[in-house]
């Protein structure tokens, strides 16, 4: 029991890798794809609008397998971790797109034109007056997104990123004690995801007051 | 890129009957899926409402437990776990994928249809007691012809996910449309045509699909809420 909990603890660590990478990548993408969105520039809309309805509309196996095996088959190889970070950060650059476009549209239009006969420039008013109220509705959905990734990364096992899922595999061929193991996998995940999602109510909850 | 036209083209007839095949098994999987983890979601959001506080525990810590692991090591415990913790109880792919999602998914109904039943009105529960009706009836009078409407949204999202997710029970090989992709790309080792055609297939289901809800939004839900 010992044995296995080191050798998949070592996998998390990969997982970890993976999920930091793809949210770093899905933050990026998403931001731009929120501008297209949010942009009065009809190419600009009509592409991150496709772009989104395309990525959300397949799985993100689908995504991982056409990145690691299709690339391959072209000549990209790419390290499975490396495979997994573009794949999950594509993935979620669609739902954060939309987490940050609906948190944007959420503030009242009169913070806009109050900050606009203020005689504030556009872009003060964006910085000052629209995005810190639009970042406290974005946070908690936001942390959401990062518990979803976190169970995403068990995906990229059949990828062959050595994260926890792989390592429990291995192991399993191993020792043949699946039961024990894969309920293991199942503790390490919740000890991450549950705190994790904790804390994205208590915020929802705290900005929830606020706004009353 | 010219060759992954030709050979797209190539294998493209011989393809797309399996493939098409493979699609129905995965609208199969996900409407058992769903036949599973509906009346389920609505024990569970029983429970977790009920007074009895040992009741309401159990689900709260089902509901967190099914909805913090990934629906892959879900899948594996059903799969391979049961079998070997229990000989005899092993379940055949398909049986193996539809309990797991099923569980998973009824927890995370759960939380919706909760959602729900809290946004109606305190007010409307303490009316219908008042006029005489049962707990029991003013949950099915009153309160669940209003709570659905809320529902509805959220359980559409839920419904196309669970059609993209039924791609991770190609993993424990049960048949679905990721399974054969996986199949077709190592006979004919083009993997790049095979899953870009599967991925365009999950598209062709899984659009329609959100469109179909956001319609029926729109025709139940006559007052907009804003």
């Amino acid at each position: 029991m010992e044995r296995y909990f080191t050798f998949l603890l070592g996998g998390v660590w990969v997982s970890m890798q993976a999920a930091s990478g793809a949210l770093i990548l899905a933050t990026l993408l998403g931001l731009l794809l929120a501008l297209m969105l949010l942009s009065r520039n009809r190419l600009l809309f009509f592409i991150a609008r496709a772009w989104i309805e395309l990525i959300r509309g397949t799985p993100a196996l689908a995504q991982l397998f056409i990145l690691y095996f299709g690339l391959a088959d072209f000549g990209f190889r790419l390290h499975p971790l490396v495979a997994a970070i573009i794949g999950l950060g594509i993935n979620g650059s669609a739902y954060l797109a939309e987490i940050f476009r609906s948190g944007i549209q959420a503030i009242d239009h009169g913070q806009t034109e109050a900050g606009r006969s203020l005689g504030l420039s556009p872009f003060w008013i964006t910085y000052d007056v629209v995005l810190p109220q639009a970042v406290r509705i974005m946070v908690p959905p936001f942390v959401n997104y990062g518990v979803q990734l976190l169970k995403d990364t068990s995906l990229i096992s059949s990828i062959a990123a050595p994260e926890i899922m792989f390592r429990a595999r291995n192991l399993v061929m191993e020792t043949y004690d699946s039961m024990t193991i894969y309920l293991l996998v199942a503790a390490i995940y919740l000890s991450i995801s549950i705190p994790l999602s904790q804390l994205a109510a208590y915020l929802q909850t705290r900005s929830m007051g606020a706004s009353q | 890129m010219t060759k992954f036209w030709t050979d797209l083209t190539e294998g493209f007839t011989h393809w797309m009957p399996q493939l098409l095949w493979a699609c129905l098994q995965t609208l199969q999987l996900t409407a058992l899926t769903f036949l599973v983890a509906v009346p389920l979601g609505l024990v569970i959001v029983w429970m977790r409402l009920s007074p009895h506080s040992p009741l309401k525990w159990f689900a709260v810590g089902l509901i967190e437990i099914a909805r913090g692991t990934p629906a892959l090591v879900i899948l594996f415990v059903v799969y391979f776990g049961l079998p070997s913790a229990f000989p005899g109880l092993s379940l055949n792919s398909l049986t193996a994928a539809v309990v797991g999602l099923g569980l998973q998914g009824g927890a995370i109904l759960a939380e919706i249809f909760r959602a729900g039943i809290e946004a109606i009105d305190r007010g409307q529960r303490e009316a219908s007691l008042t006029i005489g009706l049962t707990p029991s009836q003013a949950m099915i009078d009153v309160i669940a012809p209003q709570a659905w409407r809320i529902a509805l949204p959220p359980v559409g999202n839920y419904v196309v996910g669970l059609l993209k997710d039924t791609s991770i029970a190609s993993i424990i090989a049960a048949p679905e449309l990721m399974l054969r992709a996986k199949d077709l790309a190592s006979s004919s080792f083009m993997p790049m045509q095979l899953y870009v055609l599967a991925a365009l297939l999950y598209f062709l289901m899984s659009y329609p699909l959100s469109q179909f809800f956001r319609l029926l939004e729109r025709r139940m839900i006559p007052v907009r809420r804003t």
